[in-house]
C-alpha cells in the first residue's frame, strides 16, 4: 500500500488540449514581446528594471505578443490536436497561470501601500511588503507545524490544511518580493532594482522556490508526507530570515555597480532553482531514512501507510536533483557569463564560484553513484542529506567566513 | 575490442564508474582547500600563520596558489583522459543501440518488464486490431513485424536519449580544453592610469610573485568620474578612454563602467576599481601655541619631511567626499557629507606614529559650527578612526584671538574654577577681542569652540597639526585588461553541457511493445513497456496507454469506426 496514487493532475481538463495550449502560446507570446521590446523597443533596456515594465509602449509589444501567441496557439491547436498534449505545455502552464496570479495580486498590493510621499529611504519601516514578508513566515511556520501533525492524522483535514498554508505562504513570500522590486523604485528612481540583490532578499524567494517545487511534486506524487521534512528546512530558513530582519538587514539599499546588470536578474534566480531542489531531495532523503528506521523499529502500519514506500522516496529524491542539478549548471555558467562581463573572466577561484562547483560536483558524484551498481537507497538519502549541508554552506557559509569578489552578501 | 592487450584492464579501470565517482569527490574535496585556505596572501603572513615547519610543507604542496599547481592540473588532465575512455568505450554503444530497434521480443524478456498487460478481446481480427493500435499510438515511433503467426509493434519514445549522454561529457571535455586554452595562450592583469596619463603595461600574479606584461597598445585615461548614493556609496563609475597605437589615437574617447568593458583587438578592457592618483594637496600645519601657520604642498603618496623638526608626514589618501551617517544609534539615519579629507601618517622623533584623517570643512552640528576636527586612528587601521574636535576655526582669525585671550583671562584666575569662572574669563575674553563693539550673533558657539580648544589643542604631542588647506584632486582608474582565446570554447561547452543534460533528465527513452495474437474468435493483446528515467510518472503514463489501447480495439468503437 502506497501513498502515491494513479491520479497525476487533478486539473487536468484546464491544462490540457485546445484552452491549455492557446493559454500557453499566449504566454510565450507575452515573454516574446517583452523581451524584443528591451531588445529593439524605443528606449531599450536601460538600468530602470521595473519602469521599463510599466511603460506604455512595453504595454503594446507584451500585448501583441500575447495576442500574435493565442492565434497561432489556437491555429496549430486546431489544425493538430496533438500538439495540445504536449507535455511541455501541459506541465508549465500551471507555473505560467501562477506567476499571472502573482502579479495580479502584487497589483492588488499596490493599492495598499503608504501615499507617495510617506516613502522613506531612511525609514522603511512603513513600506508594506513588510508586512505580508511577515504574513509569509507566519503560513510557512504554520505549513511546516501542520504537515508534522499530518503524519500523525493522516485520515483528517490537516494535510489539506498544511497544503493551503504553503499556497499561501508562496503568494505572500512572492507577491512581498514584486512589491519590494515596485517600493524600490518608490523609495528613489535611483535605489530601484530587482529583489534580489541581497541575502535577505534572496531568502524569501529560497522559501517561495523550494515550496513550489516540493509542492508540485507534492500534488503530482501524492508525496505529501515529505512536506513533513521540507517545510521545517525551510522555516529553519525563515527564522534566519526573521534574524536577518532584526539585525537590520531588511532594508533596501542602493546596488553597488558591479550588481547593476541584468545578469542578476537571470543568474540569482535560477540558482535559487537549484538550492532549492536540493533542499527538496533533502527532504526526500530524511524522509527516506526516517521511513527506514520505522521499518526497523517495527512501527505502526498507519504511521508507515502515510510515507509513500522507500523506492518512491528514493525516486522522488533523483526528481528533485533532476530539475535542480540542470538548473544549478545553468546558473553557474550563467554566473561565469556575467563574470566575464563585469570581472574580466569567467572563472576567478572566488571563494562562492568554487563552492558553487563543489556542490556542482557533489551532486555529479550523486548522479553516478545511481546508476553504478552497489549503492542502494540508504547510502543515496544520505548523499542527498550530505548534499544540502555542502549546498548551504555555499549559500551561507561562504558568506560567513571566506572572503571574496561575491562579498556584497556578507554578514 | 577482440585484442586482448596489457593496457586492457587499465583502459577498463580508467572508464568505471568508481574512477568517475571517486574523481569528481576528489576534484570537490581539493577545490576546498584552496577556498579555506586564502590563496596568494602575502608570504609573511603564511609564516607567522602557520609556523615555519606547516609553511614549508604548504609551499611544497604548493597550497597557496593550489588552482595553478602541477598536481591540480594533473587531476584535471586525468578527468579529461578518462572522459575520453569513457566516450570511446560508451558512444559505440551508444549509437549501436540508438540504431538497433528489434522488434521481436521473447515471452521472456517481456517478463523481466516492470509495466506489462496481457487481456483477451473478442471479436476482433488481429491484422485490423494492428492497423488500429498503430493509429492510437501514432506519436510514438513504431516499427512492426510478424513473426510465428505473431504480430509485434514495437514503439519508441526519446530516442535521442543517449545523446545526452554523449553532449554532456563531451561538454565538459570541451569546457576543459577552452579553460586550458585561456591558461595557456591567454593573459588577465591589471593596469592603473592616472587621469591623462596612458600606461601600457598589465602586472598580474605569477604563482606567488607579480609579472608583468607590455600590451602592443597605451591606454590614456582622458577623465574618470564617479557617482555617489545619498548614503555614500558609489553609484557609477566611468573612464573616458583613449587607445594609441604608435601614437596615434586609435580608439577615441570611448566611456567604459563595471559590466560594460571595452573591446579592442581581442583584448577586453574592465572598469574594475579607482584611487587617488596623486591629488595635489596643500597643507596648513597651525602652531597650536601661537596659532601661527604656514602652507606646503604636496601630494598624496608622497612624503613631506620637515628638516628643523624631523617630522614626516606620509600622504596616503585624498578623498573629495565623505558621507557618514550621523545619527545615533536606533535612530533613523542621517546621511551628511563631512567634505574633502586627507589622510596622512605622522612619524617624528619621540613621537608615536599614527593616522590621520583630516577636514578641510569645519564640522558642523545641529546647524553650528563646530570647529575644525581631525580623526586619529592609533593603530594606523582605518576603522579604528575616532573623532578629535579640535574646536578652533583656523578660518576665523578671531577665534584663535579668542581662545588665546580667554586663556590669558582664565590664568588670572588661578584659584577660580567652574562655571562663572568660566564665564566671567570669556566675557572678559570677548571684550578684548571684540572691545566694545556689538558682539556677534555666535557669540555662544563661538564659546563653545573655545571651550573645546582648551582640552584639545593642548593635549595634542605634535609641534603643528596639518589641516587640508586646498586640493586638486586627481584620480587613477583602474583597468584590468584580459585576452582570453578559449572563452568561446567555453560557452560552446556550457552550451552543450546544458542541451545534454536536459536531454539526459527530460527526455527519457521510452519502449514498448504490443504484441498481438490471434486466438480464437478474438486477439490476446500483449502490452509491455519501460522506460530509463522518470519511473514514478510512467506508472501513469502506462495506465494511460493501456486505455487508450483498449479502448481503441474494443468491438463497438470499431464498429463506429466502419459506420
Ligand atoms: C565533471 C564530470 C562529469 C559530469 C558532470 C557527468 C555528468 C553525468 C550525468 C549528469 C549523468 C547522468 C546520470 C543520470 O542519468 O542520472 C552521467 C552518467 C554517466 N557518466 Fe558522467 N559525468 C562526468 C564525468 C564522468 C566520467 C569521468 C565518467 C567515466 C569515467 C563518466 C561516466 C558516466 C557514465 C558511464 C554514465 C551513465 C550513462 C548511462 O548509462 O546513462 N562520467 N554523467
Amino acid at each position: 500500500m502506497t501513498a502515491i496514487t494513479a491520479s497525476r493532475f487533478t486539473l487536468d481538463g484546464i491544462n490540457r488540449g485546445l484552452p491549455g495550449f492557446a493559454r500557453f502560446c499566449t504566454y510565450l507570446g507575452a515573454i516574446i514581446g517583452v523581451s524584443a521590446y528591451a531588445m529593439f523597443g524605443p528606449d531599450g533596456y536601460g538600468d530602470d528594471g521595473l519602469l521599463f515594465f510599466l511603460t506604455a509602449s512595453s504595454f503594446s509589444w507584451i500585448g501583441i505578443g500575447a495576442l500574435a501567441g493565442l492565434a497561432t496557439g489556437t491555429a496549430l491547436g486546431m489544425a493538430k490536436p496533438s500538439i495540445t498534449e504536449s507535455k511541455a505545455s501541459v506541465n508549465i502552464v500551471p507555473f505560467l497561470d501562477g506567476a499571472l496570479l502573482m502579479i495580479l495580486l502584487t497589483a492588488v498590493e499596490v493599492l495598499f501601500e503608504p501615499a507617495a510621499d510617506a516613502y522613506n529611504y531612511l525609514d522603511q519601516s512603513n513600506l508594506l511588503s513588510g508586512s505580508i514578508i511577515m504574513t509569509m513566515n507566519v503560513t510557512l511556520l504554520a505549513s511546516a507545524l501542520l504537515y508534522i501533525t499530518h503524519l500523525f492524522a493522516p485520515a483528517s483535514i490537516v494535510g489539506r490544511l498544511a497544503t493551503a498554508s504553503a499556497w499561501v505562504g508562496i503568494y505572500a513570500g512572492g507577491s512581498a518580493l514584486l512589491l519590494r522590486w515596485y517600493e524600490s523604485y518608490m523609495l528613489d528612481v535611483e535605489i530601484g532594482h530587482a529583489p534580489v540583490s541581497n541575502l535577505y532578499e534572496v531568502f524569501i524567494l529560497l522559501f517561495c522556490i523550494t515550496t513550489i517545487v516540493y509542492l508540485t511534486l507534492e500534488s503530482r506524487y501524492k508525496a505529501r508526507a515529505m512536506g513533513a521534512f521540507v517545510l521545517p528546512l525551510v522555516s529553519a530558513g525563515v527564522f534566519f530570515g526573521i534574524w536577518l530582519s532584526a539585525h537590520g538587514h531588511a532594508e533596501i539599499k542602493p546596488l553597488v555597480p558591479a550588481l547593476q546588470s541584468y545578469w542578476m536578474k537571470i543568474h540569482v534566480p535560477m540558482n535559487f532553482v537549484g538550492y532549492g531542489s536540493f533542499a527538496v531531495a533533502c527532504g526526500a532523503g530524511m524522509a527516506y531514512l526516517v521511513r527506514e528506521h520505522l521499518e526497523k523499529r517495527g512501527a505502526k502500519a498507519s504511521l508507515l501507510a502515510v510515507f509513500p514506500s522507500l523506492d518512491q522516496l528514493d525516486q522522488l529524491g533523483y526528481k528533485a536533483v533532476a530539475i535542480g542539478f540542470p538548473a544549478f549548471t545553468l546558473a553557474t555558467i550563467l554566473g561565469a557569463a556575467w563574470a566575464a562581463e563585469a570581472w574580466g573572466g569567467y572563472w576567478s577561484w572566488d571563494p562562492k564560484e568554487t563552492w558553487a562547483l563543489i556542490v556542482w560536483l557533489t551532486y555529479g558524484a550523486y548522479l553516478h553513484v545511481r546508476v553504478s551498481h552497489g549503492w542502494k537507497g540508504h547510502s543515496l538519502a544520505w548523499w542527498t542529506v550530505a548534499g544540502f549541508l555542502v549546498t548551504v554552506f555555499c549559500f551561507i557559509g561562504v558568506n560567513m567566513y571566506l572572503s571574496g569578489l561575491h562579498s556584497y552578501g556578507r554578514l | 575490442m577482440k585484442t586482448q592487450s596489457w593496457f586492457k584492464p587499465y583502459f577498463d579501470r580508467l572508464s568505471s564508474m568508481s574512477l568517475a565517482i571517486a574523481l569528481l569527490t576528489v576534484l570537490a574535496l581539493a577545490s576546498a582547500i584552496g577556498t579555506v585556505l586564502k590563496q596568494n596572501q602575502d608570504q609573511a603572513d603564511y609564516l607567522t600563520q602557520f609556523g615555519a615547519l606547516w609553511y614549508n610543507v604548504f609551499v611544497s604542496l604548493g597550497l597557496f596558489d593550489m588552482y595553478h599547481t602541477p598536481w591540480f592540473f594533473g587531476l584535471l588532465v586525468f578527468l579529461m583522459v578518462s572522459l575520453c575512455v569513457c566516450l570511446w568505450r560508451n558512444v559505440p554503444v551508444f549509437l549501436k543501440e540508438m540504431r538497433s530497434r528489434k522488434v521481436v521480443i521473447t515471452d521472456k524478456s517481456l517478463k523481466g518488464f516492470h509495466h506489462l498487460k496481457r487481456w483477451k478481446l473478442d471479436g476482433v481480427d488481429a491484422a485490423e486490431a494492428k492497423a488500429t493500435v498503430s493509429k492510437a499510438l501514432s506519436d510514438w515511433s513504431q516499427k512492426s513485424e510478424e513473426e510465428d503467426g505473431r504480430l509485434y509493434i514495437r514503439g519508441d519514445k526519446g530516442r535521442s536519449h543517449k545523446w545526452g549522454y554523449i553532449l554532456v561529457h563531451s561538454a565538459i571535455l570541451v569546457i576543459l580544453i577552452g579553460g586550458w586554452l585561456g591558461a595557456q595562450y591567454g593573459f588577465r592583469g591589471t593596469m592603473t592610469v592616472v587621469e591623462n596619463g596612458t600606461d601600457n603595461t598589465i602586472r598580474f600574479l605569477k604563482g606567488t610573485k607579480t609579472d608583468q606584461l607590455k600590451m602592443p597598445f597605451d591606454v590614456r585615461c582622458d577623465s574618470f568620474f564617479i557617482d555617489f548614493y545619498p548614503t555614500g556609496m558609489p553609484k557609477e563609475f566611468r573612464s573616458t578612454l583613449s587607445i594609441l597605437e604608435d601614437g596615434k589615437v586609435v580608439v577615441d574617447h570611448k566611456d567604459i563602467i563595471v559590466n560594460e568593458p571595452l573591446f579592442y583587438k581581442g583584448v577586453r578592457i574592465y572598469q574594475a576599481s579607482f584611487g587617488d592618483g596623486g591629488s595635489a594637496v596643500t597643507l596648513k600645519l597651525v602652531d597650536p601655541t601661537s596659532g601661527k601657520s604656514r602652507s606646503i604642498n604636496t601630494e598624496v603618496y608622497k612624503t613631506w619631511k620637515d628638516p628643523e623638526t624631523g617630522i614626516s608626514l606620509e600622504i596616503t589618501n585624498f578623498r573629495p567626499f565623505n558621507i557618514e551617517n550621523m545619527a545615533n544609534p536606533g535612530e533613523a539615519k542621517k546621511f551628511h557629507d563631512l567634505g574633502p579629507a586627507v589622510e596622512y601618517v605622522v612619524r617624528g622623533p619621540n613621537l608615536k606614529s599614527v593616522k590621520v584623517k583630516s577636514f578641510m570643512n569645519t564640522f558642523t552640528l545641529d546647524g553650528q559650527n563646530r570647529g575644525h576636527m581631525i580623526m586619529v586612528s592609533l593603530t594606523g587601521d582605518a576603522g579604528d578612526y575616532q573623532a578629535y574636535p579640535l574646536g578652533l576655526d583656523f578660518d576665523q582669525p578671531t577665534d584663535w584671538k579668542l581662545y588665546t585671550a580667554f586663556a590669558e583671562a582664565l590664568s588670572k584666575r588661578p584659584d577660580q574654577q567652574g562655571k562663572e569662572a568660566n564665564f566671567a574669563a570669556f566675557r572678559e575674553a570677548m571684550t578684548k577681542v571684540f572691545g566694545d563693539q556689538k558682539r556677534p550673533d555666535d557669540f555662544q558657539e563661538r564659546g563653545m569652540r573655545v571651550l573645546q580648544a582648551m582640552g584639545s589643542l593642548s593635549s595634542l604631542p605634535w609641534p603643528y597639526i596639518p589641516m587640508l588647506e586646498d586640493y586638486n584632486q586627481m584620480y587613477y582608474t583602474g583597468l584590468e585588461l584580459t585576452q582570453d582565446p578559449g572563452m568561446n570554447t567555453v560557452w560552446v561547452g556550457s552550451a552543450l553541457l546544458v542541451i545534454g543534460l536536459c536531454i539526459m533528465f527530460y527526455v527519457p527513452h521510452r519502449k514498448l511493445w504490443v504484441v498481438l495474437k490471434a486466438e480464437g474468435k478474438g486477439v490476446e493483446i500483449t502490452l509491455g513497456a519501460m522506460t530509463n528515467r522518470n519511473k514514478l510518472g510512467f506508472e501513469n503514463e502506462f495506465n494511460q496507454l493501456l486505455t487508450k489501447v483498449d479502448e481503441a480495439l474494443r468491438p463497438q468503437n470499431n464498429n463506429r469506426s466502419a459506420a
